[in-house]
């Protein structure tokens, strides 16, 4: 498969999902710009890998953006662990602008921290629940048996709560 | 229950809304399609990681070819190769080079520090056996060459194995006790491997009375030949 040719597949998929996929990564990064890096990447990803032995492309694209978004969550949260422990060493770091503390109290990032502490698959779940993907529509596009999204979403929910709780108390 | 998994899932969607504060944000698709295309023609970091690997592990390899220990656990394993890959390929080989020539001459000390010369034992049969502790091949048959000596010393054959453990007498000396290893055994070196044309081991040359190599084998002997071969050196017939 020539690159003109795998151009040509790949460019009407990135106008058809790219907003979306990066409005979806945006969600879980908060970081607009990283977001819009980390969508474009999906799109290098498919073009490198071709389309040719894939059965569902639009359902691969939304795994990888989950994956990547996920991945880029995990990072920035560990980050921000190292942040606060070299502040604890009373090490030089930047004042908390105002701005970051008032993010800090925002309920998304609270939801971010957990979604970024409990197992991929789960988050991947209620991430697409949250944006009003059907049951199918989650079994296609994770891979799974129909009949189990139900119950691995309940299992998902709970976990969520769980972690929720410990870390930040009853909602 | 029923009511506590409804309040986890109305909980747990409230706090997922939160997320959703960005649905108004429209992405520039036209500028992130050339920042794709932009980006798919520039070379492939995967290439250059993967070249990077590739060199850092040659430079190891070649590192560790300098280290002393790593050249003589390959050497070893060489070695070790060559004689398995024989003794599967039918027991043992003839090597071409010696037979028919005068026995390559040596003065090395036994484990008691007396001085061996192959030259001083014309006159005799000599079975020279180059071996190591670690040789697999070697272990099987030195019990061969223990009898033999036990059997045949005096009608005048002389058994001489060649050490080519690295180590040198720290190792060879303990070993030889514990096995019972009742003829003498030298160090060898390098070079004398070379004269016998060495090149995996064990090694085993019948030297005649008139000093002339009449056989040499590659990898383990058999044992009814070389042992009929030791009797006809002898002068005995059956």
């Amino acid at each position: 498969m020539s690159v003109e040719a795998e151009a040509l597949d790949v460019e009407p998929l990135f106008r058809l999902h790219y907003a979306r996929i990066a409005r979806m990564i945006a969600r879980m990064v908060r970081d607009r710009a990283r977001a819009e890096e980390l969508a474009v990447e999906v799109f290098l990803k498919l073009w490198r890998k071709g389309t040719k032995d894939m059965h569902c492309v639009e359902a691969w694209i939304y795994r990888v953006a989950l994956r990547a978004g996920l991945d880029e969550l995990r990072r920035q949260v560990r980050r921000a662990r190292y942040e606060g422990l070299l502040e604890w060493m009373h090490l030089e770091r930047q004042p908390a602008t105002p701005e970051e503390l008032r993010r800090n109290c925002e309920v998304a990032d609270r939801v971010r921290a957990v979604l970024s502490r409990i197992p991929v698959k789960q988050a991947q779940l209620l991430l697409l629940r949250s944006e009003g993907w059907s049951y199918a529509e989650l079994a296609a596009t994770l891979r799974w048996n129909p009949a189990s999204v139900g119950t691995t979403l309940k299992r998902a929910q709970e976990a969520f709560r769980k972690e929720y709780i410990e870390r930040y108390g009853q909602p | 229950m029923a009511n506590h998994e409804a309040r986890t899932t109305h909980s747990v969607d409230e706090q997922l809304r939160a997320l959703q504060g960005g649905d108004e944000w429209q992405p520039d698709v036209r500028a992130a399609l050339g920042r794709f295309l932009e980006k798919r023609r520039e070379p492939r970091w995967a290439w250059r990681r993967w070249a990077m690997a590739g060199t850092l592990a040659t430079a190891a390899c070649l590192l560790a070819m300098l280290l002393p220990s790593p050249q003589v656990l390959a050497h070893r394993c060489l070695e070790c190769s060559a004689a398995v890959w024989r003794s599967l390929s039918g027991q043992s080989q003839m090597t071409r080079k010696l037979p028919g020539e005068t026995a390559p001459d040596f003065a090395l000390t036994d484990a008691n520090g007396k001085q061996v010369r192959v030259s001083e034992l014309k006159g005799k049969v000599v079975l020279v056996n180059f071996w190591a502790t670690w040789c697999e091949g070697c272990q099987e048959e030195i019990p061969w060459f223990v009898e033999f000596s036990r059997r045949y010393a005096d009608q005048g054959l002389v058994v001489v194995g060649v050490s080519m453990d690295s180590d040198g007498w720290n190792k060879v000396r303990p070993w030889i006790r514990d096995k019972g290893v009742n003829y003498t055994v030298v160090i060898g070196s390098q070079e004398l491997a070379e004269e016998y044309g060495l090149d995996g081991m064990p090694l085993t040359a019948l030297v005649a009375r008139d000093g002339k190599v009449a056989s040499a084998y590659a990898g383990v002997v058999d044992r009814a030949a070389t042992e009929q071969k030791i009797r006809e050196l002898l002068g005995e017939r059956r």
